[in-house]
């Protein structure tokens, strides 16, 4: 009892004998990384099979892609199969089609000669190979594309917008002393608490109402005012002394200067975290989009996939390469600007 | 590399620098004209505008919606019903029993996001506060597990629904270990009761990186000097857990309850990639329940999805009293 | 006629009144430092005459134009803030350029008031600098660089050195006063520090909650405090005072010396002070007061002796500092006869007012 109490309560010290606890923490550990990386790993593993392959159980770990060879006298080339033959032997031949149970092959050294082989008895001939089709089709041929091209207008513009009007709102409430102002900050906190799905259907009677159904501005504007980043930004503001602002009315800056040169900058760092999180907010947006999107060509990454997952015949091969492209910004993220995050939600709490 | 970086944000902030220069003696003017309260009121209004168009109003005409019938959008067209969605939401013969009431999936949705609360916020509180409780103490790479448990955090919903969707899937991963363990292979999302472990099961993987960073950031901000104090006093450690780390770090457990219970009760976007509400309605929850009575549905009802949500929203008020309540005498009981 | 005048002048934050009808007239080229404990309304006052905080009731005047509602912009002033208020994100160039470039002033004449002030000021090698790469003493400079690039028809400053250590304080003063003499620009200057309010000022305004207590030029301060309070804030350690009651012309000491008290009404309560430095160890049979030694300070050009006067109780002063010119063989304990010389006593009278009369100058 007193060692599993220990574990929760003092953190290991140096020098100490290898501890069960610290066991249990490695194991703990280890399992994080596998339980929390593993799941994306296996998606980008599978993304990069071929239908064929993503059928099979038990999958395989690596993506194969199978061999194929020219064959004289067939323009396309044909794909390679391990043949075992009733003396035991074995041989590779390549499959010119399929019939039933049956496949009629040839060997590609003696393409006059066919072969008749029971699918049982072949193996598909296969090395480590990317099937990058899975990406390049669906991008090219259906509207993925596109869909990619929205997401990406929709990040950028909906962050510019945010961090302009949040700033804005963010230094009148911080720096300026005016009638209303506890009220304003009253109703931006209050409104903290009211999510998007309590607000669904007047939202959508309003963006109807304005125009922008079916539109990527109404998947926008709605988003853009988030109380998140006008809080955020003031208790940031708050910590710069209003001596420099003085100092800089002394100077004959105007208002409008010194919230442009002297706070934004000063901001900074508050304006890089908002900016992040918007980014991925934004990019990660599902519901709205669905709500106000209907036309397929202005569709987001996130409904397009969605769309593409619902459908009754799923084309696994898309999806998962999809999912893949979906996942690439947010990863990169991830990967570089991780710490501005975590410090951000430990900070100030917000997601 | 870093010339080139330079140069692309030159690219780009340079017409907002333009820009900027250029509104300068317009808003001067402005200023001169309305002084420095009409400043106020400039720098406010643009966030303002957006924020009353598309948060204020919606707020207020929810009310509005819910009180009318029909299938119209423009709350012009639609006639006044008073009280008949709430009526027709309310009416039931044995509330445990959804299938007795009128709107059953209402009732259906509402049970299953009781219980999807209830198991998803005990099992992300445990989760996280353990992995918080891991990650402060003194671990080579606390940098990258921390980073490694928040990854999933960032991805979308559909992208974790899909992901997971694929693992659970007939021929998935899970059931290639299941296969390796000796056991039948199951079609996860086939059945009532796997499918909605799922769902508690993969919001929480998606979820529990945030709150484990807040716990861990409460723990972090507990002095040491208290547990040396604690030490010299030979203090035994259950005590220390119990008296010192509990107490301190409660302010943070009751923002991690609340918060978790009021994502909880939204579920929606994953859980809705992973299942779609199946099988069944076994993992239908109350903002798919409104999503698709207000938008999905052939006999789509707005009123009825408003007054559904404005259910919803006195739930969520309660918990957000509840945690204003909780972090002021914490905060009060802390001093 | 004066530069700077201020008519009335008015200020209170929320129904709370913290300067009450201030009257004062700075005239060219002076240095007037403002003193006074804190809260008394210094630093409001100067803000005020800057333009960053408007007046409730009365006008301010500069160069003979009502300026009372005109901005902080257009006033023409340059204020070197306690805090500095060096704009970070900005280099030392930057800082001292971008007031100018608010005016859209040319940029040759820019780089040249620039490398002026920086000449003048010996920051040359840290243009290109950030404030944050800058100890305190530079920061100082680079502020009072960006108020002297404006060739301002005032410089305002607000407790400008309390921020740097004792050391550099006194090379910065002494630099403040050849850069006063230098420029010839009228300075107003809000200090808590005497020591810097006697060494710079051609005149000082001692404020106490909100109003003027006095102005003098700093020898006349200390030698003729207009009041008692003006009398216990100048001086260091504080005179000493000592209430009494003015009996046929005459009022008394502790001690039992009398000291003559024109001009007041028989019977009423006066006080007298007598500053530390002008008390010295009685000759012979030389009346005055015994001390017991409490505390000694030996400074070794002056001993600070702190003493309780013997005999007395009740509401007479029991502390009396005596300064003690070098280094008298006196021990804790010890029981000291003080005496002094008339001409070195401040009367104030029962509303506690100096009274005319006998004194120094």
């Amino acid at each position: 009892m007193s060692a599993v109490t220990s574990f929760l309560t003092r953190r290991r010290g140096q020098g100490r004998r290898w501890h069960w606890t610290d066991v249990v923490t490695w194991a703990w550990l280890a399992a994080g990384v596998v339980l929390m990386f593993g799941p994306a790993l296996w998606l980008v593993a599978s993304s990069f099979k071929g239908p064929a392959q993503l059928a099979e159980f038990p999958p395989t770990l690596l993506p194969y892609v199978q061999q194929t060879a020219q064959v004289e006298g067939h323009d396309e080339p044909l794909p390679l199969y391990t043949v075992t033959r009733e003396d035991g032997t074995e041989v590779v031949l390549a499959e010119i089609r399929r019939i039933g149970t049956n496949s009629q092959m040839v060997d590609p050294a003696n393409p006059e000669e066919r072969i008749n082989v029971n699918i049982a008895d072949r193996e598909p001939v296969r090395e480590v190979g990317f099937a990058t089709e899975n990406y390049v089709a669906p991008l090219v041929a259906n509207n993925f594309l596109r869909f990619l091209w929205n997401s990406v207008f929709v990040t950028a513009v909906a962050t510019a917008i945010t961090l302009l009007t949040n700033s804005m709102a963010a230094f009148a409430l911080s720096k300026y002393d005016f009638r209303g102002r506890n009220a304003v900050m009253l109703l931006i906190v209050a409104t903290l608490m009211v999510p998007l799905s309590v607000i669904l259907v007047p939202l959508y009677a309003v963006v109807n109402a304005t125009g922008l159904l079916d539109s990527l501005w109404g998947v926008i504007l709605p988003t853009v005012a988030t109380p998140t980043g006008v809080f955020l930004l003031r208790q940031y503001m708050l910590t710069i002394p209003d001596e420099l602002l003085e100092a800089a009315r002394m100077d004959h800056a105007s208002e409008w200067q010194i919230y442009w040169r002297i706070v934004l900058p000063l901001t900074a760092p508050a304006l890089a975290v908002l900016a992040i999180f918007s980014v991925v907010w934004r990019w990660n947006d599902f519901l709205w989009p669905l709500i106000v999107l209907s036309r397929r060509e202005l569709y987001t990454l996130q409904v397009g996939l969605n769309t593409y997952a619902g459908e009754l015949n799923v084309q696994w091969h898309y999806i998962l390469a999809m999912t893949v492209v979906t996942m690439i910004p947010v990863v990169l993220i991830f990967v570089f600007l991780q710490r501005f995050i975590t410090a951000g939600i430990a900070g100030a709490g917000i997601k | 590399m870093t010339s080139l970086g330079h140069w692309a944000g030159v690219l780009v902030t340079a017409p907002l620098v333009l820009l900027a220069r250029a509104v300068d003696p317009l808003l001067r003017a402005w200023q001169r004209w309305t002084g420095i309260g009409g400043m106020a009121a400039f720098f406010l209004l643009p966030n303002l505008l957006i924020f009353g168009v598309f948060v204020l109003i919606p707020i207020v005409l929810n009310l509005a919606y819910s009180m009318t019938g029909g299938t119209e959008i423009l709350l012009a067209q639609r006639p006044y019903v008073g009280g008949e969605q709430y009526a027709r939401l309310l009416e039931c013969q044995d509330y445990s029993r959804p299938l007795t009431c009128r709107e059953d999936q209402f009732w259906t949705a509402a049970r299953n996001t009781g219980l999807f609360v209830l198991f998803q916020v005990s099992l992300m509180v445990a989760v996280s506060l353990v992995t918080a409780l891991i990650l402060n103490r003194e671990i080579k790479g606390r940098g990258f597990f921390r980073a490694v448990f928040f990854f999933p955090v960032l991805l979308s919903p559909v992208v974790v629904g899909l992901i997971w969707r694929w693992i659970l899937q007939r021929e998935g991963l899970l059931n290639l270990l299941v296969v390796n363990l000796g056991l039948e292979p199951q079609v996860w999302l086939n059945d009532r009761v796997t499918a909605f472990a799922a769902a508690v099961g993969v919001s929480t993987w998606a979820h529990m990186g945030f709150y484990t960073l807040i716990l861990l950031a409460g723990l972090q901000a507990i002095p040491r000097d208290l547990y040396e104090a604690a030490e010299m006093d030979g203090t035994p450690p259950a005590r220390v857990f119990r008296r010192i780390t509990l107490p301190l770090l409660g302010p943070n457990l009751a923002v991690v309850l609340v918060l978790a219970l009021i994502r909880g009760v939204q579920i929606f976007d994953e859980a809705y990639v992973l299942t779609g509400g199946g099988p069944g309605t076994s993992t239908l929850f109350l903002t798919q329940y409104i999503y698709e009575v207000g938008f999905a549905s052939l006999l789509r009802n707005p009123g009825l999805a408003a007054a559904a949500s404005m259910l919803m929203a006195g739930v969520l008020v309660v918990l957000t009293l509840v945690q204003l309540r909780l972090s002021r005498s914490s905060a009060g009981g802390q001093r | 006629m004066s530069q700077i005048a201020l008519k009335g002048v008015t200020k209170s934050f929320g129904g709370v009144s913290v300067i009450h009808g201030v009257d004062l007239d700075i005239e060219t080229g002076e240095l007037v430092v403002f003193v006074g404990p804190s809260g008394c309304g210094k630093s409001t006052l100067l803000r005020l005459i800057s333009g960053l905080d408007q007046p409730s009731a009365g006008a301010i005047e500069i160069d003979g134009r009502d300026v009372t509602r005109v901005s902080a912009a257009d006033r023409g002033l340059a204020m070197v803030f306690q805090s500095y208020a060096l704009y970070p994100h900005m280099t030392v160039r930057q800082n001292l350029s971008f007031g100018l470039e608010n005016t859209r002033m040319a940029k040759a004449e820019v780089t040249g008031r620039v490398a002026e002030a920086a000449r003048m000021l010996n920051i040359e090698p840290l243009l290109d600098r950030r404030p944050t790469q800058l100890s305190g003493g530079q920061r100082q400079r680079v502020a009072i660089g960006r108020a002297i690039v404006r060739n301002p028809t005032a410089f305002l400053l607000d407790e400008p050195l309390s921020n740097l250590d004792a050391e550099l304080r006194v090379s910065m003063r002494a630099e403040l006063a050849a850069l006063h003499a230098r420029l010839g620009t009228t300075m107003i200057y809000v200090t808590h520090d005497q020591i810097e309010a006697m060494t710079l000022a051609s005149r000082i305004v001692v404020l106490r909650a909100g109003r003027v207590e006095q102005v003098a030029r700093p020898l006349d301060l200390f030698n003729r405090p207009a009041n008692l309070f003006v009398a216990g804030f100048i001086g260091a350690p504080s005179m000493n005072l000592f209430p009494t009651r003015a009996e046929g012309g005459t009022a008394a000491l502790p001690g039992g010396r009398r000291v003559p008290m024109a001009g007041v009404p028989e019977g009423s309560e006066v006080t007298i002070g007598l500053r530390p430095q002008h008390l010295r160890l009685a000759q012979g049979n030389e009346p005055g007061f015994d001390l017991r030694i409490a505390l000694i300070e030996a400074l070794g050009t002056e001993t600070v002796v702190h003493g309780e006067l013997a005999g007395t109780s009740g509401d007479t002063p029991r502390r009396v500092f005596a300064i003690l010119p070098g280094q008298p063989g006196v021990a804790l304990g010890d029981i000291l006869r003080l005496g002094f010389d008339e001409a070195y006593l401040h009367r104030f009278g029962p509303d506690g007012q100096r009274l005319v009369g006998p004194g120094r100058p």
